[in-house]
């Protein structure tokens, strides 16, 4: 496994569901990650006790279960064909896997890869080879709808490939180098797709996003410059796909 | 830790949790990321992270601790890719000498650093440095392999045959 990106931690992780061997021995292993941790603490500056009480006084707690926040806008999707969403087997490792599957657990719990999450984050602008190939899906479906905050975006989805394509215009420009990151949130979990690139003419992208799941929405929030492995910034955006 | 209280809205535990966990989280954060202000702007995420999702903790997949210490480590990474490139981070640091206790300003000597550093050494030098530099550093397994010298399959297998060797001489039970 050479590059463990977001969506396949997690399914990593979900694959785990199955195996209890394979979620000891990733937990065991954790665990020994941690005190690397630990082993180097130093005592933090005095004051930011302060400022992280205050900061957590103003922060909204999250609860148990990832839910996506309410839709902006109900959207209306133009299908040409409707196909049902393939069902996915839960694969379950073997004991004999356990060994094999150490070296991904090393990336899972070090956060080890062959592309950071980042560097995937600044491919932000497909390429047409790939737009093209979604557009012309023969299940392509294609919704627009409006972004809360001020823009529309329009996207084509095409099922069978699991991909989309995302554009936007008119987006309300952001303080302070803040920029827009386009999230998939599903059951799986958050998987950041990209930051989306600079607009050119009022308008941004295209950007693909892969690896659809069923359950996943599409969101768009506002982050940091340089963008967040986590949604933190307010949604804008949340498509039912 | 009572991160179940914290996922109440129970200010106190937090304030417990907060004294338990930042010198760790802290010190992680400070030996990836380096820069002293960046440092402490991601502790202050981190910890804002255990606030805000103190719910999603699942005791099922290991301690709080070790749960916290991943939520720090990876942004710390995150930081550190988000903010420089590639190149300049090659330039950045002389390759082996990254020794385990570099941060000069820790305050004690504890059981735990002992340990740790005990534990590392036991380690062959190839898998000692895989781990400080995929740990400690944010490298990738190539950026490892090629400031090291060996294919990026013999990082992978090591730093997993380092990291099962750390965790029976650490004594973590699996």
């Amino acid at each position: 496994m050479d590059a463990i990106s977001a969506p396949d931690r997690a399914r990593f992780e979900r694959h785990l569901a199955g195996c209890a061997e394979c979620a000891r021995e990733i937990a065991s292993l954790r665990e020994a990650t941690a005190r690397l941790a630990t082993a180097t603490a130093v005592p933090p500056p005095p004051g930011l006790k302060e400022r992280v009480m205050a900061a957590a006084a103003a922060t909204r707690q999250r609860p148990p279960a990832a839910e996506p926040e309410a839709p902006a806008r109900s959207w209306r999707a133009r299908t040409w064909r409707t196909r049902t969403w393939p069902r996915r087997g839960r694969l379950a490792l073997v004991a004999g896997a356990v060994a094999t599957a150490a070296v991904a657990v090393v990336a899972v719990v070090f956060g080890v890869s062959n592309g950071s999450m980042h560097d995937q984050l600044s491919q932000a602008q497909a390429s047409s080879q790939q737009v093209a190939a979604v557009l012309t899906a023969r299940d392509a479906t294609m919704m627009t709808g409006a972004v809360k905050g001020g823009g529309t975006v329009t996207i084509v989805m095409s099922h069978a490939r699991r991909e989309l394509v995302f554009t936007a215009a008119d987006l309300r420009a952001l303080p302070d180098a803040r920029g827009y990151e386009l999230w998939l949130i599903g059951p799986a979990g958050d998987r950041a797709v990209s930051m989306l690139p600079p607009v050119r003419h009022g308008m941004t992208g295209p950007v693909i996003a892969a690896g659809l799941r069923p359950g996943d929405h599409l969101a768009l929030t506002a982050e940091p410059p340089g963008g967040a492995s986590r949604p933190t910034g307010p949604m804008v955006l949340d498509v039912v796909l | 830790m009572r991160l179940r209280l914290v996922a109440r809205g129970d200010a106190d535990a937090f304030d417990a949790v907060y004294d338990q966990v930042a010198p760790a989280v802290f010190g992680i954060v400070r030996r990836v990321v380096r820069d002293p202000a960046q440092s402490e702007e991601v502790t202050q995420e981190v910890l804002l992270e255990v606030w805000r999702n103190a719910a999603k903790y699942d005791p099922g997949r290991g301690s709080a601790t070790a749960w916290v210490m991943m939520l720090a480590h990876r942004r710390a990474i995150d930081r550190v890719r988000s903010v420089q490139k590639e190149s300049e981070r090659e330039r950045r640091t002389a390759v082996a000498d990254i020794p385990f206790d570099e941060v000069a300003e820790a305050v004690e000597s504890s059981l735990e650093r002992e340990r740790v550093r005990r534990c590392l050494r036991s380690l062959t030098e190839l898998q000692r440095e895989s781990v400080t530099l995929a740990y400690y550093g944010g490298y990738t397994y190539s950026q490892v392999a090629s400031l090291l010298g060996v294919p990026a399959g013999t990082i992978k297998t090591r730093m997993r045959d380092a990291l099962v060797r750390l965790r029976d001489c650490l004594g973590v039970a699996s």
